[in-house]
């Protein structure tokens, strides 16, 4: 018997797929439009075929960033780790463990700007919180400027990431671990595991599918890092571009100077990575939830 | 008998007349006045004139009138040909809400210059440049814009043909109201696309409570540039701080001219010179005081003017170069430091020019309303609206007539206004002395990499701009 066809679910779907035409398929057959032409966003972009691509191969700074991007992927696994432990410290009844809960996950309501001014004042040269402590500490003999050293720059940013990450993941990990059923634990107890026996043969592997979302969401959030390199370098990058990462460029080629058809380009580029990355990890959840 | 009749009539009688005194006013038969007299002013005028008050008696009083005035030509509409109802949109940069009062009665007197004229305000702050360069890819872009000709922006907008070009808009009477330095301060083929706004004049502002820690006089601080390096060692050794100097990493090449006297290009534009031995030289400075420690490096390298001269607010800084509008922040967000702030004039480069101006108004090219965008851009620049805006802030206009007013001979009472009785010689001599450049951002972008390599990557000063001159002149092939 053949089906009848219906159109209310068409109707139902239309609204979505216009949103979704316009937010999203509108503007990257638009960027992928224009990362073939000469455009600075004032006046009307000319054709100028692949010569962004080329440029962008021969181009080293483009390298740079996306090392400096695919370098940023280390916080991913950092993230987790500290997450999870976070998550087994406020599993518990304690009194007032609510209030910590809260505390914790502060930094993920933050403004990225806000939090990026102060970790600035944290580090800065003169008079800044952390000098002033190694120096007290006599760690340092006199305050570093830690935001024009390149080698710090980096790290730094991404000791931001982590920091207004981990209350958040570990809410995600907390709820996790209270679907771990209680007895598991009895029985380890009874058969006399210690308490990081526990967590590692019983936490752990109960948070899998939470350990595979956390990764797929932190990884390409850490593709896109922006706001951090932003604030920290005071729109400058860094010194000797060591804060440069794929959006940075990409922001900076657009807006500093403007240069929006090779933006176009490296949002290609970037759309290229990430998708490979989503391909990979949406894999890995299969494969998670298979196993499970 | 009789005289008992008389006092009964006499007493009847005043009877009657004080009761007809307690009765009614009797209407007057004619209470109209008629004025036949225009009289051309605005205000009430005493006017004499005859006002029958009742039947039987006629007076002379003195009444106020008001009479409606026959409008004058208001001096300060000097553009002509201004389109009738036309709606124009004015973008500022950084002026609300600390100026919301002022630009508001400037259009309301606007309003009035050329009536029938409907302007729009609306003030961007950070996003300026990029809501600017969004909104004229949008094809909206306002009519009348505040663009900084210190950061260049006049020029990059008139580079890409958006601006109206104000020489062929503009008759020569307009021109002759302004500073002709400041008229050509930012000419792009040799025509001029803003009308000079509010300019500023570089001062250093000290914080005595560390300079005087070095035991130099503030009366001593260096006249010219070079001086800066020796100045900043003392106050490492003596204070153990570190000096609030930023290079203008949106405009290196500017910088270069006025600091270093740099030639930047060859006068065909065929090929950039920026690594001659002046520029060297000038590279030179900065590398040894970057290695002598002796600079906040973050400051050096900051985008923005606010990252230097909020270090100088917190305190922590012995002297930072703003324009003297700017105490208002230490005013308002270091109080104790204000008592001890000192300024002098900011030291002059090997050029010899103290500096370029630093706002305009711009019109952009393809507005529909061109003479009502001119009128409101020239009337925001105009002597009496500079003058204004001069009282409320330290600021100083572009136009020599403002500074006829007893306001700028006034002995000034606040450190903010201690540039004032210099003001006008200064700003009479800035300039523009760089000349324009082809592809001016990337070129930027090329030499501030290469400073970037001398000042941390120990790449000398002379490779690195010969490096950088020749990935330049690739521009120009």
């Amino acid at each position: 018997m053949a089906k009848r066809f219906s159109l209310t679910p068409y109707l139902f779907l239309t609204p979505a797929l216009i949103a979704i035409a316009v937010f999203i398929l509108f503007p990257i057959g638009a960027v992928c439009y224009y990362s073939f032409t000469d455009y600075d966003i004032v006046t009307p972009p000319k054709w100028i075929g692949l010569e962004n691509y080329s440029n962008l191969v021969h181009d080293p700074t483009f390298w740079k960033a996306l090392s400096h991007s695919l370098i940023y992927l280390i916080v991913t696994p950092i993230l987790i780790v500290l997450s999870i432990a976070l998550a087994i410290i406020i599993n518990r009844n304690l009194r007032g463990i609510h209030i910590f809960r809260a505390l914790f996950y502060v930094p993920a309501v933050s403004g990225s700007i806000a939090i990026g001014i102060a970790w600035r004042w944290l580090f800065d040269a003169q008079g800044g919180l952390i000098n002033g402590f190694l120096v007290w500490l006599g760690v340092l003999k006199e305050p570093l400027q830690w935001l024009a050293e390149p080698a710090y720059t980096l790290p730094i940013a991404m000791l931001m990431t982590i920091w207004m990450g981990v209350g958040y993941y570990a809410m995600i990990f907390l709820a996790g671990l209270q679907n771990v059923p209680e007895e598991l634990y009895d029985a380890a107890e009874i058969d006399g595991a210690s308490s990081l026996q526990k967590h590692w043969y019983i936490s752990v592997p109960g948070l899998r599918p939470q350990i595979v979302f956390v990764f797929v969401i932190s990884s390409l959030a850490a593709l896109k890092v922006f706001e951090e390199i932003l604030v920290l370098t005071n729109r400058t990058g860094g010194i000797l571009d060591s804060g440069v990462t794929m959006v940075f460029y990409l922001w900076r080629q657009a807006f500093r100077l403007s240069h929006a058809g090779y933006a176009s380009a490296i949002a290609i580029a970037l759309l290229i990575l990430t998708l490979a990355f989503s391909v990979f990890n949406v894999r890995l959840l299969e494969r998670g939830i298979e196993a499970d | 008998m009789r005289s008992k009749m008389l006092a009964v009539v006499a007493v009847v009688s005043m009877l009657a007349i004080t009761l007809s005194a307690c009765g009614p006013t009797p209407e007057p038969i004619v209470n109209t006045v008629v004025v036949q007299q225009t009289v051309p002013v605005r205000e009430t005028v005493p006017v004499k004139q005859t006002v029958i008050v009742n039947q039987t008696s006629v007076v002379e009083v003195t009444v106020p009138v008001p009479v409606t005035a026959t409008p004058l030509p208001n001096p300060e509409a000097i553009i002509q040909g201004v389109e009738p109802n036309a709606e124009i949109t004015i973008w500022t940069f950084w002026l609300s809400p600390t100026f919301d009062d002022y630009v508001k009665s400037t259009i309301a007197r606007f309003q009035e210059a050329y009536p029938g004229v409907q302007v729009n305000w609306e003030d961007h702050q950070a996003t300026f440049q990029d809501d600017l360069r969004n909104s004229f890819a949008a094809g909206n872009a306002p009519d009348v814009i505040n663009l900084s000709v210190g950061e260049g922006w006049v020029s990059e907008y008139a580079t890409k043909d958006l601006l109206l070009n104000l020489d062929d808009a503009v008759p020569q009477s307009v021109k002759d109201l302004y500073y002709p330095g400041l008229w050509k301060q930012q000419l792009v083929d040799g025509k001029n696309y803003q009308f000079p706004w509010y300019q500023g004049i570089g001062v250093e502002l000290i914080n005595r409570q560390i300079y005087d820690q070095t035991g130099l006089k503030v009366e001593d601080f260096p006249k010219t540039v070079d001086g800066l390096p020796a100045l900043c060692k003392t106050i490492k050794e003596k204070t153990n701080t570190l000096c609030d100097i930023r290079l203008t990493v949106n405009d290196l090449l500017s910088q270069m001219v006025y600091e270093g006297n740099v030639k930047v290009i060859s006068d065909d534009g065929k090929q950039f010179t920026f690594d001659s031995p002046e520029a060297v030289a000038w590279l030179q400075m900065y590398v040894d005081m970057v290695s002598d420690g002796t600079v906040d490096k973050t400051v050096l390298m900051a985008e923005q003017d606010r990252t230097g001269l909020d270090l100088f607010v917190s305190g922590k800084a012995a002297f930072y170069q703003t324009g003297p509008n700017l105490i208002r922040e230490v005013r308002a967000n270091n109080p104790g430091l204000y008592g001890y702030l000192a300024v002098v004039q900011a030291p002059v480069g090997k050029s010899g020019v103290v500096g370029k101006g630093l706002m305009g108004i711009s019109v952009k090219k393809d507005t529909k309303f061109p003479n009502a965008s001119i009128a409101l851009a020239q009337f925001f620049t105009n002597p009496r609206s500079m003058l204004e805006f001069s009282k409320i802030v330290a600021i100083y206009p572009s136009t020599p007539a403002s500074y006829d007013d007893p306001f700028f001979a006034t002995p000034p009472t606040a450190i903010e206004d201690s540039a004032r009785p210099i003001a006008k010689d200064i700003i009479s001599k800035l300039a523009d002395i760089v000349p324009t450049i082809p592809n001016k951002a990337d070129v930027n972008q090329i030499v501030l990499d290469a400073v970037q390599q001398a000042l941390f990557n120990n790449v000398p000063a002379q490779q690195a701009l010969t490096d950088a001159v020749t990935k330049a002149n690739a521009l120009l092939k």
